[in-house]
């Protein structure tokens, strides 16, 4: 009798901390890809879903068309995401090792684009790349060019569009593992005669890496699937897997292949995130994301 | 200021007042579910019918064809009176057995309709559903910017090498794969594959000269002259050619891809006397003048638009001549062909 109250004691405080957010997250997270996995095996007459259970989607994910799609893709998440590292780490440095006001002013700067849309900040560029557009009509008038120069609906403007929506994602993880970094250790470097580069190179890069993978992971699998980024921006000439899924889902009506595409980009993530682990990575750094 | 107070309490007190005889009206004379797109149907042509029937209408709205379906499916039998599905569904919920088939001596303004948006494909007798407003896949064109003599109501000027990297086009598998079926002679709803083959061949050509795939706004690609041909919705070219005066319009002689919205009763509408009264109402020449005031789409009450004003009547983007309508072609359900479609459309736009 003593015990069974003894262990309500416990049951119920664990119960009412834990159950909200446990059935928030069952609900809201594990639910919907457990049904987007369900649908993938699933097979459609045309216009709606049939249960009928079928290999077909995955099979039908290899396909040249697609394939080149997927290429496509990876080759923009890839420049994407160098640039956000090149153009990100000397700002989160920077700002890591800025006064308590520059600090804040960074961090204002980086922040308040967020508050507006991202929609309407890309429809923004279209205004100023545009053939009539700010650049084109600044540069004809200095007389640099004699004819506006393509700039929009081009691949370049896509990866522009993807750079700019998504390099906050790169520096902020990067501020905290740099913001984080003992520093003690930097001048013990600089004691033992090494100079600023070789103390960059073997102790700053090395004790940030997992910023800087923690940050390539939130901007490589979104720009494969940021659809929108490639309708407004580039017009929608080159597709990327996440305008393959979106067509499937919103034009084919085909959902089961839409969720096996879907199944595609979470198996990646947990391809990306498992390779980490394996390369001596800690999963606890990665919650600075 | 306290004369802005004073306004909003009036504003506020006749707000509660008109509340108050809504409620009065329902008890009279029953309710009416409609449930309809967003931003479709004015208020005071509600208010209006409240008032002269009596009859309470409760008002739901819905964004895609999709989610009304699913929300009358959902819902309990007879929970929506009026629906508004566009062509295709119509023809997906005729297949359901959802709609009521409509007894067309209750309707006494039918003849307000032109006959050419009457027995469509989707529905070959007009049987359950009556035109409320739709649009057209048209070719907007910049004077100033392609050569003399090109002529846009034949499909195959989109196809020359001369429009370079210079087109804005609808975002939409259907309307590219239908209209390049269309040029070759084929049907806009093809199914044969090795015709398909074809038109996937003709696509490919076209492809270097689209700029842009736009459905949103396509409109203002032409305005500001980035593009010098859009194929684009009525409702956008309207706009289109009211703001830049360089822009004119074509139809396409072979045929313009067409979308049309519809009023329709359910099967198990719990008001369907009312649902009548309602239709009827909106056919009337004086409401559909109010409809068309505020929402300018193509309008198949040809007795509504002969009450517009000159400026309207005049604009060739929304009053479409009735041949032209009449040898469109609306979407189809084709089946599994839709796969082969996406195919296309995956390896046209890659």
């Amino acid at each position: 009798m003593k015990k069974n109250y003894k262990a309500r004691n416990k049951t119920i405080p664990l119960l009412t901390t834990v159950s909200p957010v446990a059935v928030w997250l069952i609900l809201l997270v594990a639910a919907p890809l457990l049904y987007v996995l369900f649908l993938s095996f699933l097979s459609t007459d045309g216009y709606n879903v049939v249960f009928r259970f079928t290999f077909d989607n995955y099979k039908n994910l290899i396909n040249p068309t697609y394939m080149e799609i997927y290429a496509n893709s990876f080759l923009i998440a890839f420049f994407t995401t160098l640039i956000c590292i090149l153009a990100g780490y000397p700002f989160a440095y920077h700002m890591a090792l800025a006064g308590k006001k520059k600090k804040a002013v960074m961090m204002v700067m980086l922040m308040v684009p967020f508050w507006t849309n991202s929609l309407i900040r890309l429809n923004g560029w279209k205004t100023i790349l545009g053939k009539t557009g700010f650049v084109n009509t600044l540069l004809l008038n200095l007389e640099m060019i004699h004819e506006p120069v393509e700039i929009l609906y081009t691949r370049g403007a896509v990866l522009l569009g993807m750079v700019y929506t998504l390099i906050p994602y790169m520096i902020l993880p990067l501020f905290a593992s740099i913001d984080k970094l003992d520093r003690s250790l930097l001048e013990a470097s600089n004691d033992l005669g090494a100079n600023k580069v070789k103390t960059f190179l073997h102790v700053t890069l090395p004790l940030t890496f997992a910023g800087i993978f923690s940050g390539s992971i939130m901007i490589f699998i979104p720009s494969l699937g940021y659809f929108f980024v490639s309708d407004i921006m580039g017009g929608g000439k080159s597709q990327l897997i996440g305008n393959l899924i979106e067509t499937q889902f919103k034009a084919a009506n085909n959902w089961p292949l839409g969720a096996s595409l879907s199944m595609m980009l979470i198996f990646l993530i947990l391809i990306m995130v498992t390779v980490y682990k394996k390369s001596g990575g800690n999963m606890e750094d990665l919650g600075v994301m | 200021m306290k004369r802005g107070k004073v306004i909003l309490l009036t504003a506020v007190a006749a707000v509660l007042l008109s509340g108050l005889a809504a409620c009065g009206g329902t008890q009279k004379n029953g309710t009416l579910n409609l449930f309809i797109w967003t931003e479709y149907i004015p208020d005071s042509v509600i208010e209006g019918f409240e008032k002269e029937t009596g009859i309470d209408v409760q008002m739901q709205t819905f964004s895609s064809n999709e989610e009304m379906l699913a929300k009358v499916q959902g819902s309990n039998p007879g929970a929506y009176d009026i629906v508004v599905p566009s062509d295709y569904m119509v023809e997906n919920m005729i297949s359901q057995d959802i709609l009521l088939e409509m007894d067309e001596s209750q309707l006494t303004n039918l003849g307000n309709l032109d006959p050419a948006y009457l027995n469509p494909s989707y529905d070959p007798e007009s049987k359950y559903s009556i035109p409320y407003m739709g649009g057209a896949g048209v070719i907007v064109y910049n004077k100033n910017m392609v050569e003399e003599g090109a002529d846009f109501t034949d499909y195959d000027e989109l196809f020359k090498t001369v429009y370079n990297n210079s087109m804005v086009v609808l975002d939409d598998f259907r309307s590219i794969v239908g209209i390049t079926a269309l040029s070759m002679g084929y049907d806009f709803n093809e199914t044969d594959e090795t015709k398909l083959g074809e038109v996937k061949e003709k696509m490919l050509t076209l492809k270097p000269n689209i700029k842009s795939f736009d459905s949103d706004s396509p409109k203002t690609l032409m305005i500001t002259e980035e593009t010098a041909v859009g194929l684009m919705w009525s409702g956008e070219a309207a706009l289109a050619l009211s703001e830049n005066e360089n822009l004119d319009i074509a139809f396409p002689e072979k045929g313009m891809y067409l979308f049309l919205d519809n009023l329709c009763i359910t099967k198990d509408a719990k008001n369907a006397d009312n649902a009548y009264k309602f239709i009827d109402y909106v056919l009337k020449a004086e409401v559909n003048k109010e409809i068309s005031t505020e929402f300018p789409y193509l309008n198949p009450n040809s007795a509504g638009v002969a009450l517009m004003e000159d400026a309207y009547k005049n604009n060739k983007a929304i009053v479409i001549p009735p041949e032209e309508i009449a040898k469109g072609y609306y979407v189809k359900n084709i089946g599994k062909t839709v796969d082969l479609y996406s195919e296309i459309w995956a390896e046209f736009t890659k």
